[in-house]
């Protein structure tokens, strides 16, 4: 074995990243196929830029990352030494370490980062005891928001968004959307406006802050639209408010709260067209009158907000639990409770529902991210209790037919709280309800653990 | 038995006679009747004895009498002979003198047997004839006829003969005899003693006992002392007969003694010396035959060594190829050589070293190979192949011990014959994990219920909480203590999905509660009308009066207290016994109890907007188990303890009656359509009824170990059911019903469910359904809810 000719393999080095695009087409060159992604990133590193720090690179190979040397790659694909392999390469995902944890008193289904200055970011979180509470990086509370007057009712938060540095709205299982105002310096999160048009549990709500629009998505199969200027909404109707109806109004009397005075407004519009809870309502990144929404009832819908109407549906085959965009790609990404995160491509033309499917988690997809720095990785939380950072680029086309091509995951960020154990499919105790990816503070995720763990690529 | 019988049966022989005097009777009737008496007469007679000995003396005696019945026949015939003639000479003569004459013939026959010398003589001494006239006056003998029956040897009529033929023997165990002798009696088996008896007997051996049984005879066979001589000289294998010389010494006739006395004088005749000219011709012939070459005097020994050698027998030169028979079943082939069976094969197939050692170490029939592939340079070097002969050996061995007849076996895979299912990765989706666990209470969960927006769940168990919690995150968002003591049997949301309200059941009590804390207001708004709307319409129309005093109502409608309603519970129907289900018209205005103590109000139908409680059965046969009301029409269903009945409520008649064969019903649940219903049972099985089919299970499922608590089909359009049960398992099935009636509801088990732990041999106790998902919740005995998606 030790005579054995080394064994030579043309390839040719491409990527999709333009900043690290080699000045002149290196044509095909040959390697040795004992060499390992280290070696292959050294070289392009010696082929891109010589002088300068090496930047790690990640090798794909055929739309997989290389994990061992070309040898073994190429024998565990059965893949001939002579043909011409198609390298990529890209900028290598640095494993996001776990940083700090934010402990509440109880369950944190949202999360938000408001990405300011350096070192003035605040991250947001809602919990399902009700109240929001704003954050420093060094995971100091800023503020705590005041619990709810709504006649006595359950006030689980459900969703939150920063729609600037000093406001922020949260909607729960009071169906209410609530709008508040952050002051920093005298540390006070307080209710500004309060935004009735549900009947049932607010699931997602998202904020455009061009056109200053606030999408809730609800249970009770509606999205409503709502503007951030509390008098661009109408009045509040009426057979809402928590004091409409007479047991209603008594109980209001009975909690002895301190009577506030806030602003209830209604809806500017309300999409109706799903059969089942609507889970998750994004904006277009790039268009603020158009927005998709994803519901249990298996369809994500496109939605002309100046009309109000269903644009398109495209039906999948399993219940739609959340949704994100990925505006490079031009696509949708939607996690589902068939345990897998289904790309879809929203425009008219596309003949494929499905793209794309990542497959790896073991229990539903609840919440999804992109990543700040790159258009091609994907963040997701799911309620077997991990946050799983995907690779768009790293794919093998299916078996299955309709399915588009499967990718799997990059790596898996597992709760700090479950210390290592093993976790169950059903995650309990440890379930992800939130995440989110700043480009400063780095993974945010929130769960049944009561906490917010931040997880970041350290010397990034 | 001397003289006895003797005497009677000159008594009873004589009685005949007398009626005899006709000449040809009906003989078998007559004989039966005297057989009869003759029987009687000897019953009587050994009546008194044990019936075993009695019969053992009846056949005894039998014998004894046939044995002397024969001798009399004989003379009895001689008898009556005598006295036809007799009579004869009397007709002709008319002088009579009967009884004189008779004294004689009885005489005669009664000393026939003493001796038959005598007896002869007075035969002989007897005319054989009788004298009439014929035509012309003169006298004419006429001879008696000769009976050749009668004059032929009759000497082994003796022996008692047993007449039944070629007859098994055996026939005859059940039966005190065995058979029947020639005069139609039966011949009774000897007597069998006890046990001790034939110990005894054994122990006392006679003389030549074989303790065998004569089967002619059914006696003990004893062989006399001659016989076992026989025997024993038949087992030494000498010769049978005492004395006999099987060598004796030779006599010679002639011997070579000359005698001083000879008999013939006469000298040596001369061809004694002279050479005998036949001798010569013969031998002339042989040496003209070798002159010619005919005859050879000598063969040269090498070409017949030579020709020895070159025979050769070929066995299968003229075989011919047999057709293809299943009794002819040619030798198997032995398969060609490989390469490593060279004795110079090419270095791969050769054995490394742990090959070999692996081969060496086998035992000889594991080993895959026979021999071990060796390598030599030249063909001279292999050395003898020192397992030829065994190797022969073996395959003769092979060839001797193989079939003889070619079984054609069956090529058929098992797999075929089991029906055609689909493989249940094409009936997705359907639950297969655990998505979340609803943790919190405590105590057994007895009861889950989707709500029908298929945003919570419900469940109520032995803690007495009525709980609700979101599906997904199972999160529990409400709660309410419903009672102290009773657990909650049974919670079912109202099916209506624009309020919101809760039925639950709590020992006698039926709770509807709007869990208002997660209600917008309208919905509460709504809700509450509906709960409210029923207030007052009792007070209005008081229940029926009969004779004057009013009757009580079987249910009581009420508010349930301040603390109760201040979380929501709003009204409260107390009915006399524990209700264990609850189910729900479609329409949500009324609603089905089911209490299983409560004998004649055990079944109950609620109206909500009436606040009316109606007792349908005035009488219910067996224990009611559950109650349901058809998806579709106005038909009720009540499973009983082992039956399913189904009322049409419009008509109020019963429509069918389902027999599930069950020992005990758990659960049913109706098909959507309306047409199909599955039934758990307590016996472990899950059945399917086809209400067009018949009344016996479409088909039966019988995977569980334990008790099946509940049965649930998809409501939401989804061809799926599940079971819950005692195993602590939970299985999902796809169940398609086709709207076509000639096909059937296609049945495929798809997934088995486990995760809920077995508390005090209880496992799930119930399921259900989201309402359009292929998701299901399940409620265990341990504490826990699961949701499985």
């Amino acid at each position: 074995m030790e005579s054995q000719p080394e064994i030579k393999v043309p390839i040719r080095l491409s990527t999709r990243d333009s900043s690290i695009r080699l000045t002149q087409d290196a044509g095909v060159l040959l390697v040795q196929t004992t060499l390992k992604r280290p070696q292959l990133s050294a070289l392009v590193n010696n082929l891109l830029r010589p002088e300068e720090k090496p930047i790690p690179f990640d090798i794909l190979v055929n739309g997989q990352f290389l994990k061992t040397t070309i040898d073994e790659f190429l024998t565990q694909n059965g893949i001939s030494a002579e043909t011409t392999l198609d390298v990529e390469y890209a900028r290598a995902f640095v494993p996001p370490l776990n940083v700090s944890s934010f402990e509440h008193d109880d369950w944190v289904s949202a999360v938000d980062v408001w990405s300011g200055a350096q070192g003035s970011e605040k991250i947001l979180s809602a919990s399902y005891d009700g109240l929001l509470r704003v954050w420093n990086t060094s995971g100091d509370v800023l503020a705590t928001s005041t619990p709810p007057n709504n006649g006595g009712r359950i006030s689980c938060l459900k969703a939150a968004r920063w729609i600037s540095s000093t406001q922020a709205i949260a909607g729960g299982l009071d169906s209410t959307v609530r709008l508040y105002n952050f002051d920093e310096d005298t540390q006070t999160l307080s209710t500004a406006l309060e935004l009735y048009s549900h009947k049932w549990g607010i699931e997602d709500i998202a904020f455009n802050p061009s056109s200053n629009r606030i999408l809730s998505a609800s249970s009770d199969s509606t999205i409503s639209i709502f503007s951030s200027n509390a008098k661009e909404n109408p009045a509040a109707p009426a057979n809402l408010l928590p004091n409409s109806t007479a047991a209603a109004n008594k109980r209001q009397k009975q909690t002895k709260g301190p009577e506030r005075s806030v602003p209830a407004r209604g809806a500017l519009s309300k999409l109706t067209g799903h059969t089942s809870p609507v889970s998750s309502a994004i904006f277009k990144p790039d268009d603020a009158t158009v927005a998709y929404s994803a519901s249990h009832d298996h369809s994500l819908k496109t939605w002309d907000l100046t009309t109000s109407t269903c644009v398109d549906t495209r039906t999948t085959a399993q219940s739609l639990l959340s949704l994100t965009a990925l505006p490079q790609l031009n696509l949708l990404a939607t996690g589902t409770s068939a345990r897998h995160i289904t790309l879809i491509d929203p425009r008219a033309s596309a003949t494929q529902i499905s793209v794309m499917t990542l497959r790896g988690h073991k229990n539903a997809v609840v919440s999804l991210a992109t990543d700040p720095a790159s258009e091609y990785h994907l963040l997701s939380g799911s309620h077997d209790g991990t946050a799983m950072v995907w690779d768009v680029r790293s794919v093998r086309t299916s078996d299955v037919q309709g399915e588009g091509q499967i990718g799997e995951s990059v790596y898996s960020i597992y709760r700090d709280s479950a210390a290592g154990k093993v976790s169950h499919a059903h995650g309990e105790g440890v379930k992800v309800f939130s995440v989110c990816w700043d480009k400063s503070v780095g993974i945010v995720s929130a769960g049944e653990d009561k906490k917010v763990q931040i997880n970041r690529a350290l010397g990034s | 038995m001397g003289p006895n019988p003797r005497k009677r049966k000159v008594v009873t022989r004589a009685a005949p006679e007398a009626s005899d005097s006709g000449d040809e009777l009906a003989d078998g009737l007559l004989d039966g009747i005297l057989s009869h008496s003759e029987d009687d007469s000897d019953q009587s007679q050994v009546e008194d004895d044990d019936s075993d000995a009695s019969s053992v003396i009846e056949g005894l005696s039998d014998g004894d009498e046939e044995d002397e019945e024969d001798e009399e026949d004989e003379s009895g015939f001689e008898s009556e002979d005598g006295e036809q003639d007799i009579r004869e000479q009397m007709r002709k003569l008319k002088t009579t003198d009967d009884p004189s004459k008779r004294t004689i013939s009885l005489d005669n026959g009664a000393d026939a047997t003493a001796d038959g010398e005598l007896d002869e003589q007075d035969d002989s001494a007897k005319p054989n004839y009788t004298v009439t006239t014929d035509a012309n006056g003169n006298p004419r003998y006429i001879y008696k006829e000769i009976d050749p029956v009668y004059d032929s040897d009759d000497s082994d009529a003796a022996d008692v003969a047993n007449t039944i033929g070629n007859i098994d023997l055996s026939y005859y165990d059940e039966y005190p005899h065995i058979g029947y002798d020639i005069n139609g009696k039966r011949i009774m088996r000897p007597a069998k003693g006890d046990a001790l008896d034939a110990l005894l007997d054994s122990i006392d051996i006679p003389k030549g006992w074989t303790g065998l049984t004569d089967p002619a005879t059914g006696k003990p066979l004893n062989l006399s002392a001659e016989e076992l001589d026989v025997l024993k000289r038949v087992t030494r294998n000498e010769h049978l007969e005492d004395g006999y010389d099987p060598y004796p010494e030779m006599v010679h006739y002639f011997s070579g003694v000359k005698e001083i006395m000879p008999l013939s004088a006469a000298p040596e005749p001369k061809r004694r010396f002279v050479p005998s000219k036949h001798e010569a011709k013969r031998v002339m012939k042989i040496v003209k035959a070798i002159r010619e070459g005919r005859i050879q005097p000598y063969k040269p020994p090498e070409e017949r060594e030579e020709q020895d050698e070159q025979v050769h027998y070929d066995v299968w030169a003229d075989e011919k190829p047999r057709s293809d028979n299943s009794m002819h079943l040619a030798a198997p082939k032995l398969p060609p050589p490989g390469y490593d069976a060279s004795y110079h094969p090419p270095p791969e197939y050769l054995p490394d070293k742990d090959e070999e050692k692996a081969w060496l170490e086998a035992d000889e029939e594991d080993r895959e190979k026979e021999y071990l592939p060796r390598n030599h340079d030249a063909l001279r070097k292999v050395p003898g192949y020192e397992r030829f002969v065994k190797e022969r050996f073996e395959r003769s061995l092979d060839l001797y011990l193989a079939p003889r007849v070619r079984r054609n076996k069956l090529n058929i895979d098992p797999e075929s014959l089991l029906p055609k299912l689909p493989n249940p990765e094409d009936l997705k989706p359907f639950p297969t994990t655990c998505a979340a666990i609803f943790r919190g209470q405590e105590g057994r969960v007895r009861s889950v219920s989707f709500d029908p927006r298929g945003i919570f769940v419900a469940s109520g168990g032995d803690d007495g909480y009525v709980r609700i919690w979101e599906i997904l995150t199972g999160r529990q968002v409400w709660n309410v203590k419903l009672s102290d003591e009773e657990a909650v049997d049974s919670v079912k949301w109202r099916p209506d999905a624009e309020t919101s309200i809760l039925a639950a059941a709590a020992g006698e009590d039926v709770y509807m509660i709007v869990p208002f804390t997660i209600l917008s207001p309208d919905v509460e708004q709504a809700s509450r009308d509906i709960l409210d709307a029923g207030w007052g319409y009792a007070a209005s129309k008081p229940s029926t009066t009969t004779n004057g005093e009013t009757k009580e109502p079987p249910g009581k409608w009420s508010r349930p207290g301040s603390r109760l309603e201040s979380k929501g519970v709003l009204v409260q129907t107390t009915v006399r016994s524990n209700v264990k289900t609850i189910h729900w018209h479609r329409k949500g205005d009324y609603f089905a109890t089911v209490s299983p103590r409560g004998q004649s109000t055990a079944v109950a139908i609620h109206t909500l907007s009436k606040h009316l409680t109606q007792l349908p059965f005035r009488r219910l046969k067996g224990i009611a188990q559950t109650a349901q009301f058809h998806p579709s029409k106005a038909i009720f269903f009540v499973a009983t303890k082992n039956s399913i009945r189904s009322y049409d409520l419009a008509k109020q008649e019963l429509v069918k009656i389902l027999q599930p064969g069950a020992k005990w019903i758990s659960s049913i649940d109706v098909h959507p359509g309306g047409d199909n219903i599955i039934v758990g049972t307590y016996d472990k099985r899950l059945l399917w009824h086809d209400l067009d089919l018949s009344t016996k299970p479409y088909k039966t499922l019988r995977f569980h170990t334990a008790a099946i608590r509940a049965v649930r089909f998809h409501q939401g359009g989804l061809p799926l059911f599940a079971d819950a049960s005692d195993d602590g398992s939970m299985q999902i099935f796809h169940g398609k019903v086709v709207g076509d009636m000639m096909e059937n509801a296609t049945i495929v088990p798809l997934k088995v469910l486990k995760g809920h732990k077995v508390k005090s041999r209880l496992g799930v106790m119930d399921v259900d359904w989201h309402p359009r998902e292929p998701w299901c919740v399940s409620a265990g005995a341990d504490g826990t809810c699961r949701m499985w998606n």
